[in-house]
């Protein structure tokens, strides 16, 4: 039987014919856009009917959409301060979006949105695009001061092509960081998979053998949740601190 | 059943409070592992090197555009230049976690 690990990452048209043409390309419904509308339907659905009933002492799904609000505005409030939580809607959609694509991804047969580098560098532009628009909207040109550390002016010719890479980085290293986690996650996890099937497909002694990388699923299972909560946590801190630079210049300095 | 103690009720709140401050603390920010830290440095050094190179390759193909016959130069000054990048992320990243551990020991110096 052969097993392909990266197989679950190929994106598939689900309907034959193209939904719509843009500027003479086909556009496909894959199983990537219907993951990614489940997850956003399923979210906002859960969130929204989580705090309907508006109970003074929460049960259990509504202290979960509670639970989450405070953790994120908690999170903005200590990385940016006050001012940056008129930025919350953005960074909890955004948590809650990366937090359940992950986690939908876990589910065995799924796809998971965020181990395609297209998505997660889409959302890193966005997030970076945010961070450029509200430094100009909020310093005008003073937010070219970003790029100019103290130093003295001769050392400036070299620093300042030095801080715009640095600056340039930053959606790169946002995006490859979750895409790379949850690929290696998902990739590991269909390895080991491989090793039961082709064990037990060996037959006999092998069989028993199968058992260890059954179990080590199981354990390496229980990591990739972790992994799947903490890249979206990663994710949302950094775009609090990216957006923190942009309110602050040179605060941190 | 014997009615509370008010010395053992002040205790039992004050341990409560501590309890609260500690968790309040801690759930703030899961820590980092080392893994975790490892990852990102690479990630930030490897990107910075993609991205000069990247710019410098750019700058080099809209110099051949317009006549001017510069290729590797920019490739080269630009990946250099992307080198030092990767490090000064690295050096911020670095000082980012440093203040999130003496954040974290400072809010609980009971453990130390």
């Amino acid at each position: 039987m052969a097993m392909n690990p990266m197989e679950q990452f190929a994106i598939k048209p689900l309907i034959a014919e193209p939904v719509l043409h843009i500027a003479g390309h086909p556009i496909y419904f894959t199983n990537q856009a219907l993951l990614m509308i489940i997850v956003a339907v399923v979210s906002s659905l859960f969130l929204s009917l989580a705090v309907k009933p508006n109970r003074l002492v929460p049960n259990r799904t509504q202290s979960m959409a509670e639970l989450s609000y405070e953790f994120v505005a908690n999170m903005i409030h200590s990385a940016t301060g006050e001012d940056g939580l008129k930025f919350f809607p953005f960074v909890f959609t955004l948590f809650i979006f990366v937090l359940c694509s992950n986690f939908f991804g876990m589910v065995p047969g799924s796809f998971t949105v965020t181990s395609q580098i297209a998505v997660t560098l889409a959302l890193a532009c966005l997030v970076i695009g945010l961070v450029i628009v509200t430094g100009f909207m909020k310093h005008g040109i003073g937010f070219l001061k970003l790029f100019v550390p103290h130093a003295p002016w001769y050392l400036l010719v070299l620093l300042i092509p030095i801080e715009v890479i640095s600056f340039l980085t930053r959606p790169i290293s946002l995006s490859v960081r979750l895409f790379a986690n949850m690929l290696a996650g998902h990739t590991m996890l269909a390895v080991f998979a491989g090793f039961v099937v082709s064990l037990g497909a060996a037959g006999g002694i092998y069989m028993g053998v199968a058992l260890a990388p059954l179990l080590l699923i199981v354990a390496i299972m229980l990591l990739e949740l972790l992994v799947a909560f903490l890249q979206a946590y990663v994710f949302a801190i950094l775009t609090c601190i990216y957006l923190n630079e942009a309110l602050h210049l040179h605060d941190h300095h | 059943m014997t009615a509370p103690d008010p010395d053992r009720l002040t205790d039992l709140g004050k341990r409560l409070d501590e309890a609260q401050q500690r968790q309040a603390a801690g759930a703030k920010r899961p820590p980092p592992s080392q893994a975790g830290i490892a990852g990102r440095f690479a990630t930030e050094l490897v990107a910075a090197l993609v991205v000069g190179g990247g710019l410098g390759w750019c700058i080099d193909w809209l110099c051949g555009h317009f006549g001017f016959h510069t290729r590797p130069v920019f490739l080269i000054v630009f990946f250099v230049l992307g080198a030092a990048a990767g490090i000064r992320n690295v050096m911020r990243a670095a000082a980012e976690i440093n203040a999130e551990i003496a954040a974290k020991s400072a809010s609980k110096p009971e453990e130390k």
